[in-house]
């Protein structure tokens, strides 16, 4: 059969699109590599215990009541029920640099404010300045790059403050060094410090599930271990996908989410050159038994760190950067039941190439991960006070990890530096959703996906 | 389909979008998506719809003349009259 719809790629971009597709029309069909979906944001067993990849604390916090905030519409527009969805609400954050300053944010957006008040008080009315510029920018105008930085900077004036506003969001999704797209920073800016962070009452598994439910119960088709290797064209017009095992399928319009450069790559054209870096990353799990509650990070849900002089956020020209990074305590959100052990995770900037020296020899690859996974707990116990002794679980993934399980060229996780806004790359009936299209994490991805599928999909069914 | 009954799908097919969607003093001559709150991606869920539930195809250029109940029913009179 020829299939109205072809995804490639089960991630949340791909799975959000399928159930948007299928809602209406349920021919459609996800392809996914893996045996698993999720792509970036799924999970995996170690010694019987379920570990999360990709969800630390989901952005885009809201209130069922809120409607058009973006949480509420992507449910909507699944015909999800955001009733049955239950969050569990962020703590608080922090933005800490050492020997400088520091701010504490949660979901109420006053908090941010003012510690700004109170410990940038001549950047306050800039900041403001800065609050009123967000409200009323579009992010969704296809615009050429535009800095974040020049325009945060030119606001509160003042280099640490803007380093350390734009810190959190270029960890939560900037694929360029040391700077943000201004339209990626005002969506982010909202993600974040005005809507704030949550984690949904399930696993991963459970998240992921509820979703390809409704995309089965909608009638749509997903097949896992069905690798396409080649799309099929003509001229600037697709029909169809040929796959690993040889056998091809027709469709008339392909959304794929598998990422701009690998997408060309299929489309056997050639990759343009480009001098830009992608950023790896490496994370650590650290599961301990329970600490005792007098520890002054315990109430934290994310500390964002930097220990350097300067902040940077940029390829390092070692295995791992640990001059700055994010700590996260998965446990420490609002009315979650207590969990058998409390998790410590770690993520900084990472360089691939480093890792992909080590591919061949597993023992080395083991020895750096756990190395380097030893120094990153001594880096964040000078913040978090000291746990090792209590370490009875360590994993580490690297740029090779993401690399081998999501396809991710050099394992960047937020994919290209180069977005293509409005999902078209040359041809009438492909088009790109997912990380290069340009919204990131959990509920970014999944309204890449929704987007794309509205824009330029459905009316033309 | 008579335009009184064109106008109970608009709503019905509004209430199965937003569950919350109150129709108690909707006006039919005023524009559906500022009254009941809507956005642009819940106003294609009644385009789709329509085509889900009655193979109407409404190509892009026409999703303004469903602005309001009483331009639904002008729009889709014509569409529906032997459904």
């Amino acid at each position: 059969m020829k299939y109205p719809l072809l995804i490639i790629g089960g991630g949340l971009s791909g799975i959000a699109a399928g159930i948007r597709f299928s809602r209406y029309c349920p021919d459609v069909l996800i392809l996914e590599k893996h045996s698993r979906v999720g792509g970036l944001n799924s999970y995996y067993y170690r010694d019987k215990r379920i570990l999360e990849t990709g969800l630390h604390a989901v952005t885009n916090y809201a209130e069922v009541k809120d409607k058009h905030a973006p949480l509420n519409r992507l449910f909507r527009q699944l015909k999800l029920s955001r009733k049955d969805f239950k969050l569990h609400p962020q703590l608080s954050s922090e933005i800490y640099f050492e020997n400088q300053n520091s701010l504490i944010f949660s979901n109420d957006f006053d908090i941010l404010k003012s510690e700004i008040q109170s410990k940038f008080r001549k950047q306050f009315d800039g900041f403001m300045a800065l609050v009123q510029d967000i409200d009323s920018y579009d992010p969704f105008l296809s615009r050429p790059f535009i800095s974040a930085k020049e325009f945060v900077h030119s606001r509160v004036k003042d280099t640490l403050l803007t380093n350390m506003l734009l810190c959190p969001l270029m960890y939560y999704g900037s694929a360029v060094e040391n700077d943000l797209d201004l339209g990626q920073f005002v969506i982010m800016f909202r993600s974040i410090f005005m809507e704030g962070m949550f984690r949904p009452a399930g696993t991963m598994r459970e998240f992921l599930q509820m979703l390809t439910t409704q995309y089965v119960n909608f009638g749509g088709k997903l097949q896992r271990r069905n690798e396409v290797v080649k799309i099929l064209k003509n001229k600037d017009t697709v029909y169809g996908v040929e796959l690993k095992n040889g056998e091809t399928i027709e469709c008339s319009n392909i959304l794929s989410t598998i990422g701009y450069e690998e997408t060309l790559k299929l489309l056997g054209e050639d990759i343009p050159s480009s001098t830009l870096k992608r950023l790896g990353f490496v994370e650590n799990i650290f599961l301990t038994e329970k600490i005792e509650e007098n520890q002054n990070s315990t109430d934290k849900t994310i500390i964002f760190y930097n220990t350097a002089d300067k902040f940077t956020y940029k390829r390092p020209d070692t295995f791992i950067d640990f001059q700055s990074g994010v700590i996260c305590f998965p446990n420490n959100f609002a009315g979650r039941p207590s969990q058998e052990y409390k998790e410590i995770r770690s993520t900084h900037l990472a360089n691939y190439y480093h890792w992909e020296d080590l591919e061949g020899s597993k023992h080395e690859y083991s020895a750096k991960k756990m190395e380097l996974a030893d120094q990153s707990k001594e880096v964040i116990e000078k913040i978090i006070g000291s746990f090792r002794d209590k370490v009875v679980f360590t994993d580490s993934f690297t740029p090779l990890t993401i690399k081998r399980f999501t396809a991710k060229k050099e394992g960047a996780i937020y994919g290209s530096p180069k977005k293509i806004k409005d999902g078209k790359i040359g041809y009438t009936n492909l088009f790109l959703a997912g990380t290069d299209q340009g919204f990131l994490g959990i509920v970014g991805s999944m309204l890449s996906g929704v987007s794309i599928t509205n824009q330029h999909i459905l009316p033309k069914i | 389909m008579t335009r009184d009954a064109i106008k109970e799908l608009i709503m019905e097919i509004i209430a199965d979008i937003d569950e919350d969607a109150d129709f108690d003093d909707l006006q039919p001559d005023k524009p559906l998506r500022d009254q009941l709150d809507l956005d642009s991606m819940d106003f294609l869920d009644i385009v789709m719809e329509l085509r889900k539930r009655h193979q109407l195809q409404i190509p892009e250029e026409d999703y303004p003349q469903l602005a309001t109940l009483n331009s639904c029913a002008d729009y889709l009179e014509p569409l529906l009259k032997d459904k």
